[in-house]
């Protein structure tokens, strides 16, 4: 087994303009809170509030290109957003392998993002398949 | 722990990964049985037992299971 407990995987990623801009494209999520700093402000945040499943494409990024091991399926997902992205923001992505079960070749990891001030912007886990 | 207990925890942990209130398991039932014991389902299905009971099975257990009853009887002897 390539994995073992408490294996710990990092990442930084950043919500640049690129991705911001290509989630929208995509999705066409261009509610007010994502798109007008207005809007935004005088609903108590910062500025434009990124959509927060931009955080699910890392998590994606991170399951198939970070891995040791290529052959991976997502089996299910569980994510909690606590804090707010905004434009540009760096964040630091952690996971550690919390669960190995060889008998279905599945592998359990929680994971963090959190911001340049350490503040968690998002938790959760994340259960893989290998398909080898 | 009895077995019959084992069955009704296993009970629970299939209406909660089937999210199916109406399974009602026996050890005969196969996964013939139950219309979403379907792969993936299965392989939820053996992660939330391994953990409910923080045991571990192997693959060969697995694929020697002729029924539930066999399953339990292969759990039963693995719950620290």
């Amino acid at each position: 087994m390539i994995f073992k407990l408490n294996d710990k995987f990092e990442k930084t990623f950043i919500v640049s303009d690129t991705v911001y801009e290509g989630f929208m494209e995509t999705f066409k999520d261009t509610n007010a809170l994502h798109t007008d700093e207005k809007f935004a402000k005088q609903n108590g945040f910062k500025g434009k509030v990124m959509h927060g499943n931009i955080l699910n494409g890392f998590l994606s990024y991170f399951v198939g290109q970070c891995l040791p091991q290529k052959q991976v399926i997502i089996h299910a997902q569980e994510i909690q957003f606590k804090n707010q992205v905004y434009l540009n923001d760096e964040l630091h992505f952690e996971a550690t392998t919390t669960g190995i079960y060889e008998s279905v070749k599945a592998i359990e990891f929680k994971f963090t993002f959190k911001n340049k001030a350490l503040k968690v912007i998002a938790k959760g886990q994340i259960q893989i398949g290998l398909l080898i | 722990m009895k077995i019959s207990t084992l069955l009704k925890k296993v009970n629970n942990i299939f209406i909660d990964i089937l999210e199916n209130e109406d399974v009602v398991l026996t050890y005969a039932t196969t996964a013939c049985d139950i219309e979403d014991w379907d792969s993936l389902n299965h392989i939820q299905l053996i992660v939330a037992i391994e953990k409910e009971f923080k045991a571990r099975f192997t693959s060969q257990e697995i694929l020697s299971w002729n029924n539930l009853g066999e399953m339990l009887e292969c759990l039963i002897f693995k719950i620290p």
